[in-house]
């Protein structure tokens, strides 16, 4: 089956209820595009992972797509608080297991491996982990080191229904590069039982085979590739773009209310037909020429 | 202010930061402080310092101010990009991180800190970032370095939230939670603390110069151990702010 689709193609693969998990880390390569078709297409009752929150997650928890979300905490950096998910965790409308950056990685690997669970160091003794004990018992257990009688603290794995990751170039199989730190992107995917990747740039296969020690997302795991320019706006992409400053600001700005994040997606997710149209409205060409990273500098 | 070289409290804590880290060890920085405290080092006593960064960056030098981790500004000229997996998994969690900064909301008598949320948390609260890799640096770093504003609503008896773990309530409480390592020291821009070799509270070791013993105490939320008649702070050298100023930081990048 052809896995080159359209986003909306992608998008409509997804379940009601599905556990997704997302490769943004705060404000860069978060799944925007992807989020703002979600939101169009009405699917809700997501579960939403990720090892740091970000703004893909907060746009779909404010929009009312997610049920759950697990995450080791987040932000928009400077820029301020994830405003819709912390809201909704104050006000009781989003189930949230929070982890720590570390434990939600190891959770990744885990179910990477194929392991039954994860022995870590982190979260003990902290109110973290009695938060955990509360609202997600059944993800946490203790086991003995059988080889030295050490009581240690393990972690069920993580296996997301898909991982949607944004990443620089891949091939229409879905053999995939991520310029820059991965953060949990690997791990997310090889733990996930399938993935989507929405790529800047196309790229024939014969540049993957040309340079296949970069190949971190390997497309026999990928069952959507989508080819969308600027998907990450307003946040950065390594090496292809910088984060929209101002758009950003727009957003912590607007989600610090529940009307008014409601009157930023009246504008730019309800209030446009696709991704084309969202690119015009946040300033076309011009502006995202102005975006475009230094070669040097990748930003 | 010795010799009438003039400083501002930020470099002062930076200086007294860099002082901390011996050269060889590996440190686990986040923005700001502890990114100039860290060039500082590596500059002057600590040249194979390594630095890194949880998302999986190792070694870089910024030339642009970064708005956090996020940020590709903070990745430039790094020696690696990678993963979780490899900052916080093979060099954290391994036990090869000598020393992990941290910060927070508020911290208490025994070096825990929160950065989770402020009121109830049964009942009504605010929620902020969470942990981050805060709880894994502060569970697994050898030892760790807290730097907060020395104001009555950040250092308190107890936190609201114990997020990252110091002593927990202290004398052995850390160890019997299965813990090693924990907070070192608690650096404030009026004062520095260290902990109690057996009950574990926080313990004043200096004042910086221009506060005063009152000082300290009266934008403090608890008792800490004073003993005696506490030092001053060594303050920073001219080449140590000349360092900061014209090489590490000409932009005021971090200092704010």
């Amino acid at each position: 089956m052809a896995k080159l689709s359209t986003l909306a193609e992608a998008v409509a693969s997804i379940s009601c209820e599905a556990h997704v998990a997302l490769s943004g880390f705060a404000i860069t390569r978060c799944t925007m595009a992807f989020a703002r078709e979600v939101i169009r297409q009405g699917i809700r009752g997501l579960t939403v992972s990720q090892c740091v929150g970000a703004m893909d997650a907060d746009m779909l928890a404010g929009a009312g797509a997610v049920e759950r979300i697990v995450y080791g905490g987040g932000s928009l950096d400077r820029f301020g608080r994830l405003n819709c998910v912390n809201r909704g965790i104050e006000e009781g409308t989003l189930v949230a297991e929070e982890y720590s950056s570390l434990s939600m990685a190891f959770r990744y690997l885990a179910g990477s491996l194929g392991l039954p669970f994860i022995p870590i160091r982190s979260l003990r003794g902290s109110d973290v982990l009695r938060r955990l004990q509360e609202v997600a018992s059944s993800e946490i257990g203790h086991v003995d080191d059988p080889f030295t009688g050490d009581d240690w603290l393990v972690l069920k794995p993580l296996v997301p229904d898909v991982a949607v990751v944004q990443v620089q170039a891949a091939d229409e199989d879905g053999n995939a590069w991520i310029l820059g730190p991965r953060w949990d992107n690997e791990e997310q995917v090889k733990a996930s039982k399938r993935a989507i990747v929405i790529t800047e740039r196309l790229v024939p296969t014969e540049a993957i085979r040309r340079a296949p020690e970069r190949t971190v997302i390997p497309g026999f795991r990928v069952s959507h590739v989508v080819h969308l320019p600027f998907a990450a706006h307003p946040t950065s992409v390594y090496r292809a773009y910088d984060y929209d400053a101002d758009h950003i600001r727009q957003y912590a700005n607007a989600s610090k209310t529940p009307e008014g994040f409601l009157k930023y997606l009246d504008e730019y997710v309800y209030g446009v037909k696709n991704h084309w149209d969202y690119l015009e409205l946040v300033g076309g060409m011009k502006h995202l020429t102005d975006l475009t990273a230094d070669p040097i500098l990748g930003y | 202010m010795a010799a009438g070289l003039e400083y501002t409290s930020f470099e002062l804590m930076a200086v007294a930061g860099a002082r901390e880290l011996k050269d060889g060890e590996i440190v686990a920085v986040g923005l700001g402080l502890p990114v100039i405290a860290s060039f500082l080092a590596k500059r002057t006593h600590a040249p194979s310092l390594t630095m890194l960064f949880e998302l999986g960056v190792v070694d870089p030098e910024p030339i642009h101010t970064g708005v956090g981790l996020a940020d590709p500004r903070v990745w430039y000229r790094a020696k690696i990009l990678s993963s979780f997996v490899d900052m916080l998994g093979t060099v954290l969690h391994k036990g090869l991180v000598d020393v992990g900064f941290l910060g927070g909301l508020e911290t208490d008598a025994y070096g825990n800190l929160n950065t989770t949320l402020l009121g109830d948390p049964k009942g009504k609260f605010r929620h902020f970032v969470g942990s981050g890799g805060a709880n894994d640096i502060a569970s697994c770093a050898c030892r760790t370095i807290i730097i907060i504003r020395h104001e009555a609503r950040k250092l308190n008896e107890a936190v609201s939230f114990v997020t990252s773990p110091g002593y927990l309530r202290g004398d052995g409480d850390r160890e019997a939670a299965g813990l090693r390592g924990g907070p070192s020291r608690v650096i404030t821009d009026k004062a520095i603390f260290d902990f109690d070799p057996e009950s574990k509270r926080m313990r004043l070791v200096s004042i910086h110069p221009g506060a005063t013993l009152e000082d300290v105490l009266a934008n403090l939320a608890f008792q800490p151990i004073v003993p005696g008649d506490p030092p001053a702070t060594e303050p920073p050298t001219a080449e140590q702010i000349r360092l900061i100023r014209e090489e590490i930081d000409p932009e005021g990048m971090y200092a704010g």
